[in-house]
């Protein structure tokens, strides 16, 4: 994905080449749309969110006034777009207390893989089932391959509140699923 | 509550940095530039007729600036009255419609119902266009 496509896709698609538009959606359906499924964890959802995305992009094609990269611009749009969104109609969680979590993750029956993919699949329900502000804060900086930097940008947030609550987040979880998580330090007593 | 140790964070660093990627469905881009491109040629939204609606703006803004400096006007008739007879001369310091009874107020409701009848029926005719 290079920066100088975009950059000459919108300054066709400004130009009124509506069609120019279509490369820059090829070339951001994939992360968008995972964007929008981690935030709602539903498939037809997330195309929906991110097809409203791509429509606010091209209707603020104009606005991206090129200090940044056109992907952090774009990624900030949709956050925005998707944090509004899951605050008008919420996404269907459970509550912290209600995951599901195994009584000692040393005793399923189950062989390695499974239990790893069951604890994994339970960290992450435990994710989506935390305060927005915690949530909103975890899901950006692991889409954004655990970039703080780019977390903030798209949050709209210093990255010092970013790195407070991803820290504040991961102790809630530590503590909510305190057997999932505490394997090692068993192992190691 | 426990702290956060190094440990617990590269655990779930590495739990959730895991996560599946899923694909866009097959008809994804075409459903995006089909909307992009409605967006494209649907007509621009109709501006304010600012033209159109500028007389009564005016009309409306005088008549705000009347009625404030009426407004001031008494406030500072009451202000020069002098306190030890006030019961007698706050009426003369009043607009005339606390003064002049009946026939007074009667001509004041009847100036408002044609100013709110004058600003319905051009607020009407901005409205059809006719203006």
């Amino acid at each position: 994905m290079s920066a100088s496509d975009d950059q000459a896709d919108v300054e066709r698609a400004l130009a009124g080449d509506v069609s120019a538009f279509e490369g820059i959606v090829r070339r951001w359906q994939t992360p968008l749309v995972n964007l929008a499924y981690r935030f709602c964890h539903d498939r037809g959802r997330s195309e929906d969110m991110a097809q409203e995305a791509f429509l606010r992009a091209y209707r603020g094609l104009a606005q991206w006034r090129k200090d940044a990269v056109f992907s952090t611009w774009l990624f900030a749009l949709a956050t925005n777009l998707y944090r509004s969104e899951l605050r008008r109609i919420p996404a269907r969680t459970l509550s912290l207390e209600d995951i599901a979590e195994p009584t000692d993750a040393r005793a399923s029956d189950g062989n390695l893989e499974d239990r790893d993919y069951d604890r994994d699949m339970t960290v992450r329900r435990a994710v989506f089932a935390l305060p927005a502000k915690y949530r909103e804060a975890l899901i950006l900086f692991y889409f954004h391959d655990m970039d703080v930097t780019t977390a903030a940008r798209s949050l709209g947030l210093p990255e010092g509140t970013v790195k407070a609550r991803l820290f504040r987040g991961r102790e809630i979880l530590r503590n909510k699923l305190p057997q999932l998580l505490a394997v090692p330090h068993l192992k190691e007593a | 509550m426990r702290r956060l140790t190094e440990h617990d964070e590269a655990e779930i660093n590495s739990i959730l940095s895991r996560e599946d990627e899923i694909l866009p469905s097959s008809g994804f881009t075409v459903s995006v530039m089909d909307a992009v491109r409605r967006e494209a040629t649907a007509p621009s939204p109709i501006p304010f007729p600012w033209k159109r609606a500028l007389p009564g703006l005016v009309v409306a803004g005088l008549a705000l600036v009347l009625i404030l400096i009426s407004i001031i006007a008494a406030i500072a008739q009451l202000g020069k009255a002098t306190t030890p007879q006030l019961s007698m001369s706050v009426p003369s310091a009043m607009p005339p419609i606390f003064s002049g009874g009946i026939k007074s107020a009667a001509i004041w409701t009847m100036l408002a119902l044609l100013m709110t009848f004058v600003s319905v029926k051009l607020s009407m005719r901005l409205a059809s266009g006719r203006v």
